[in-house]
């Protein structure tokens, strides 16, 4: 992957400034730059299986809400989790999160970029020209929330400094979501593991991601946890 | 540096590392220790046994439970105060200093007190300063705030960082003794998550320093055992050096832990606290020297320090003997042991004790520790005979430097009595036992009155079993195997209570409270405990009672003649233990919001200011020419363009078949008539019809409005939304879309041209895209929505972009025009240039009552429409018309600038105040929003504001708005 200036990109990250401070050089990924690395990929990809924390902010993501989102998503062959609360991964890679019985969070695979969400959104723009019945309402994820990926076993006490959530691996299981509440702000967790390896989805209110981002490497510090780039996520795969 | 005279040699000393050598202060002289040293064990070591000075009477006082529980023990360090220095380990430099000193730990100026304490009864402050009036204010007051207190606050210390965290486990066990650890055991061998918390460094409790056999090897044998299968296990998180410092409903618990305080939630909950030794009561029971027999045993064997030479032992239960054997181990010679049961001790360790030639006295009790030169140590005692027959005999004396008291224990109740349960007394004697559990809480061990040692273990087993929804029937036994040879083992027996006459027979050490203090209190009418505690403070200290709660309900039981049942204790709350404010103040979290441009608005020199949790750019420049960047920044809009970031508008996205219905009853104007790609003013009142809101409704599409709000409204204009949709029950959907757009109003005569090279898909003339209209397309490149309002009175757009491109869109917009580009002007400059347009900010100038009609807004209140939200209250408002009007006013150029919310007076009256007020450089005058009398409110009438030092300044109301009146600028 080359390596591109921030500065070329018009989307930004809304931890930009956080990630350039800590020395990120930036890879091409999508319409936007992300994080490749900071430095040292060896260290950020070992640190990564015990407590890496990766800013995924312009990667692509959707939402949809209102009614008759589940059974339109059912309709674009979108699997929704049978449970709110409750994350399932789908045949293209991406995530759905179901966060009530008519609201889905959609994440895109770090892999394959945005395609598959880019035809939704164009899915429901047909439809409802079409006059199609009620298919729920978009909503604008990929601005309104951060998205930071927490890698790494050392996750549920470090962030048991922040939440009041029991994230332990027992009692919060893989697919698991939670809409609560870390260091003040609100925020989605997603329990989305890596093979064996323990990780969450972060998503919070994008005007406080900077705050939340040092509330995090803060609580990291004491573990000695760290940013990593999108090579020490993929070594991770 | 001083030797360290009373290390004993290894085996002793559990706790320390003797290759590891830290030396430390005291009192400005060196002492050593080893790593692993108490302050307290470090300083015995050293031969320093006067830790501090007594809170009223300032007596010298030593080790009393080497276990945190005194108030004897607490220290200054730098930066905090109040330190357990039986619990705080040395490093090497940390400095030491002794509390409650007046002068010299070695010469207290202030220890004269004691010798007048006849004349210093409980409570006689309450009586002796009230006369004459004014007198306690302005003389007694000061001296006792100066005597009062223990440490001292240092305001220039460092803060140190502290924490919480959310913690977790099925069962949480308190206490890491042997009840608790093989509660632990077999609550983890269920499959049951655990949290073992031990307040000790060393997971053990009292098999880290006890006797239990003649050898003096069980003890540790058993620790040894348990610990083994410990390591086995798994599920089991052990926290050493853990204080679980109370208990809230649902067994929510508070585990300090270094700087940080564990927030646990346990599903069940074991109570292994074990027991608190009890002090006897005699004449200086409080010399240094003076010690329980469970502290002298760990010195003995926990840091390796010898407590004395020469001991007195009063023995009131095996354990006494076992320390007199553990003294004789450690080197010191035992000169008697003092029983005051009559036929002494059944136990292998009483026979071992006599064996080995130590004088036993039976039927005997100490009545009286006589103190060494300068009071600052035990030299001796006084025996009393307990049976009347041996009353006549002549006192027997002995020498000591050492007196341990074994006189029997309380059951650590606090964080059971805190769970709800409740302290009964037991048989005849005065015993008390722990009854009336809820539900998920257990006990196990000393607690529970298990004192022998298979007992504590099956019970912690038991209590372990069952707290992990174990069948009762099926419990394993646990594997370990102990000796004990304290048969009859019955450590709760108290001690006799002999009377001293001549007082210093301390019953509460914190707040130097003496027999005959708690009995007075009683004569005084004060016989309910708690009403003791209340007159006399005892058990208000840092001990909260732990030495005291017993002796004082014994001393109440036998002034008021009642039985020991009837007295109780006082009420147990949390915390169990003094904690520091840091721990209760954790890590702070500010949240705050930034915009995507925040960054650039520094990198411009802006002076940020907060709007809610919203940062904003005031102005740009430096604080020294606030004023002339906001005028030039105002003059910049009038004259050319500027650029202002309003990304922390609010926005909403209300979509549906209803939305227009929605809209409808929410706001007070009409918009089901609103056509598609136009704008319209929104005013939200609330039911009681006061303004709470403003904004722009955006119709994109039949079923789709996009509405702004305020930066500080939007949440509450969101909850109010879902709250009444919520009944109405009508096909719309409500997204908080704010932080998801960033947004700038790009104002000024030159806007639309520089607009005009950046825009794809927009139609930019007056007749394109007029006054009011919007349009969605591309600025710069970036899908935007486009708004052409007008809040500071010029052309302008609002251009609401996605977030992740704010930036750009910022960076963009500066640079189109080159150096013609638009200026960046903040927050100041916006508010200078809507006064000058008369709008009013919702909040500034308008308060919880004001009514559009007050505000000159009944223009936005559609009158015909069948509901909106505040309709029936201002119908109902409108019955009694308001007294008073917000209107614009302007003064002379010479006359002084009011300030916000000063008065509108009227004939010495105050009709009104000011709400906004501005020299304004575009007008050159003073002009400003504020509330007059409704009959004043004319234009032309005068208006009189009283300014802060009584003077007044006289002006004129006027015609809004101020400037362009006929609105030629903004809508050209």
């Amino acid at each position: 992957m080359a390596e591109v200036k921030l500065a070329d990109y018009p989307r930004r990250s809304f931890v930009h400034r956080k990630l350039e401070a800590a020395g990120a050089s930036f890879v091409a990924l999508g319409d936007a730059a992300i994080a490749a690395d900071f430095g040292d990929p060896a260290a950020e990809a070992a640190m990564a299986s015990q407590l890496g924390l990766a800013d995924l902010s312009v990667v692509a993501r959707c939402g949809f809400k209102g009614a008759g989102t589940a059974d339109w998503l059912a309709g674009q062959g979108r699997r929704l989790p049978e449970e709110s609360n409750r994350a399932l991964r789908q045949e293209d890679a991406s995530l759905i999160a179901r966060l009530s019985p008519d609201e889905a969070l959609i994440l895109a695979p770090l892999e394959r970029g945005e395609t598959g969400l880019a035809a939704l959104d164009e899915a429901w723009l047909a439809g409802r020209e079409a006059g199609q019945g009620p298919q729920g309402y978009p909503l604008p994820r990929r601005d309104s929330h951060a998205w930071f990926r927490l890698t790494g076993e050392k996750w549920p006490g470090t962030l048991a400094k922040l939440c009041a959530v029991d994230l332990q691996p027992a009692k919060f299981p893989d697919g698991a979501v939670a809409q609560t509440v870390a260091a003040r702000v609100g925020v989605i967790l997603v329990r989305d593991d890596i093979g064996d390896l323990l990780a969450f989805h972060l998503l919070v209110d994008s005007a406080s991601a900077a705050y939340l981002w040092d509330c995090l490497l803060d609580a990291m510090a004491e573990f000695g946890g760290r940013p990593v780039g999108l090579s020490a996520l993929k070594s991770l795969a | 540096m001083t030797a360290q005279p009373n290390r004993l040699p290894p085996p002793f000393g559990l706790l320390i590392d003797r290759d590891r050598r830290v030396s430390f202060t005291f009192e400005g002289r060196r002492y050593e220790g080893f790593e692993g040293d108490s302050i307290a064990s470090a300083l015995a070591a050293g031969g320093q046994w006067v830790l501090s000075r007594s809170f009223k009477y300032h007596r010298p006082r030593g080790i009393m439970s080497l276990a945190g529980h005194d108030a004897n023990a607490l220290v200054q360090l730098p930066g905090e105060p109040n330190v357990p220095a039986d619990l705080a380990p040395i490093s090497e430099g940390l400095t030491v200093r002794a509390q409650n000193v007046s002068g010299s730990l070695r010469f207290d100026r202030d220890a004269w007190v004691g010798a007048f304490a006849r004349f210093l009864p409980v409570g006689f402050y309450y009586r002796a300063f009230y006369r004459p009036v004014g007198a306690w204010q302005r003389f007694w007051e000061p001296v006792f705030r100066r005597k009062a207190g223990l440490g001292a606050v240092d305001p220039a210390a460092r803060p140190a960082d502290f924490d919480k965290a959310y913690g977790f486990c099925d069962v949480a066990v308190v206490g890491g003794g042997p009840a608790g650890l093989s509660a632990a055991l077999a609550a983890a061998s269920q499959g049951a998550e655990v949290c073992l918390i031990e307040q000790a460094p060393l997971l053990g409790g009292a098999l880290t320093y006890a006797r239990l056999d003649l050898q003096g090897h069980a003890a540790a044998e058993a620790r040894r055992a348990l610990l083994g299968e410990l390591a086995a296990a798994s599920g089991i998180t052990a926290m050493t050096s853990a204080l679980c410092n109370g208990w809230f409903a649902d067994n929510y618990l508070p585990v300090l832990r270094g700087n940080r305080m564990i927030k646990l939630r346990a599903e069940e909950l074991v109570l292994a606290t074990g027991e608190i030794e009890q002090p006897a009561i005699f004449r200086n029971n409080d010399l240094p020297g003076v010690m329980l027999g469970s502290a002298a045993q760990r010195l003995i064997r926990l840091y390796g320090v010898r407590p004395g030479a020469r001991a007195v032992v009063l023995a009131g239960n095996p354990d006494g003997y076992g320390v007199a054997l553990d003294l004789l181990d450690a080197g010191a010679e035992v000169v008697a042991v003092v029983d005051p049961r009559p036929a002494g001790d059944a136990s292998r360790l009483a026979a071992a004790v006599a064996a080995k030639g130590v004088k036993v006295l039976t039927g005997r009790m100490i009545a009286e520790a006589r103190p060494g030169r300068g009071g600052r140590r035990v030299a001796g005692v006084r025996l009393a005979e307990l049976s009347p027959e041996a009353a006549g005999r002549p006192a027997e004396r002995f020498d000591c430097d050492l007196v341990c008291v074994s006189a029997g224990a309380l059951p650590a109740y606090h964080l059971a009595l805190q769970a709800g349960a409740r302290l009964a007394a037991e048989g005849a004697e005065e015993r008390l036992r722990i009854t009336g559990l809820p539900e998920r809480v257990r006990l196990a061990g000393g607690v529970a009155g298990a004192h022998a040692l298979d007992e504590a273990i099956t019970q912690g087993w038991n209590a372990g079993w069952a707290a992990a929804g174990g069948d009762d029937t099926a419990a394993a036994q646990p594997h370990v195997q102990v000796r004990d040879d304290r048969s009859g083992l019955d450590v709760a027996a108290p001690c006799p209570l002999p009377t001293a006459p001549l007082g210093k027979d301390f019953v509460d050490f914190d707040e130097d409270l003496q027999v005959a203090d708690l009995v007075n209190a009683v004569a005084e009418g004060y016989d309910e405990i708690e009403l003791v505690k209340r007159f006399s403070t005892v058990g208000m200290g840092p001990s909260q009672g732990r030495h005291a709660a017993l002796n004082t309900a014994r001393i109440v039981a036998r002034a008021t003649g009642r039985d020991l049942a009837a007295v109780g204790v006082t009420t147990a709350r949390p915390p169990v233990m003094p904690e520091r404010l840091g721990l209760l103040a954790g890590r702070g979290f500010e949240p705050d919001r930034l915009t995507p441009m925040h960054h650039r608005h520094l990198e411009a020199g802006a002076q940020m200011m907060t709007a809610g949790l919203w940062w904003r750019p005031a102005y740009y420049g430096p604080e020294s020419e606030r004023q002339a960047c906001i005028e030039a920044e105002v003059r910049a809009v009038r004259e050319a363009a500027g650029l202002i970031d309003v990304s922390t508008l609010g926005g909403l996205e209300v979509r549906g078949p209803d939305a227009a219905e929605f809209v409808e009853r929410l706001y007070t104007f009409g918009y089901r008539k609103q056509a598609v790609g136009r704008c319209r003013y929104l005013l939200m009142a609330n039911e009681a019809g006061s303004i709470i809101d403003d904004g722009v409704a955006c119709r994109f599409a039949e079923d789709h409005f996009y509405l702004t709000a305020t930066t500080g409204g939007v949440d509450r204009v969101y909850r109010t939304m879902l709250w009444w949709n919520a009944q109405w029950r009508l096909e719309v959907d409500v997204a908080n879309v704010t932080a998801a757009y960033a947004g700038v109003n790009l104002a000024g005569p030159r806007s639309r041209d520089l607009l005009a090279g950046l825009v794809e898909g927009i139609d930019l003339s007056p007749r394109g895209f007029p006054y009011m209209g919007l349009r969605e397309g591309y600025v710069a490149g970036i899908p935007a929505r486009v708004l052409r309002v007008g809040f500071v009175g010029e052309l302008g757009y609002e251009i609401h972009v996605p977030a992740s491109y704010g930036q750009a869109l910022w960076d963009r917009l500066l640079a189109a025009g080159g150096d013609a580009g638009p200026r960046p002007f903040g927050v100041e400059a916006q508010r200078v240039l809507r006064l000058e347009k008369g709008h009013l900010i919702v909040g500034q100038d308008s308060d919880a009552m004001t009514t559009p009609e007050e505000a000159q807004l009944a223009w936005a209140v559609a009158g015909k429409k069948a509901f909106f939200v505040g309709q029936r209250s201002l119908a109902l408002r409108a019955r009694h018309p308001s007294k008073r009007r917000l209107v614009g006013f302007a003064l002379p150029p010479d006359a002084p600038l009011p300030q916000e919310s000063q008065l509108v007076v009227r004939d010495g009256e105050m009709v009104g105040f000011v709400t906004s007020v501005v020299r304004s450089p575009t007008l050159g005058q003073t002009i400003g929003l504020a509330y007059t009398a409704a009959d004043a409110a004319e234009p032309g009438a005068g208006i009189t504001i009283r300014l802060t030092d009584g003077g007044l300044v006289r002006g004129q109301v006027v015609t809004l708005p101020f400037y362009d009146p006929k609105n030629q600028r903004q809508e050209g």
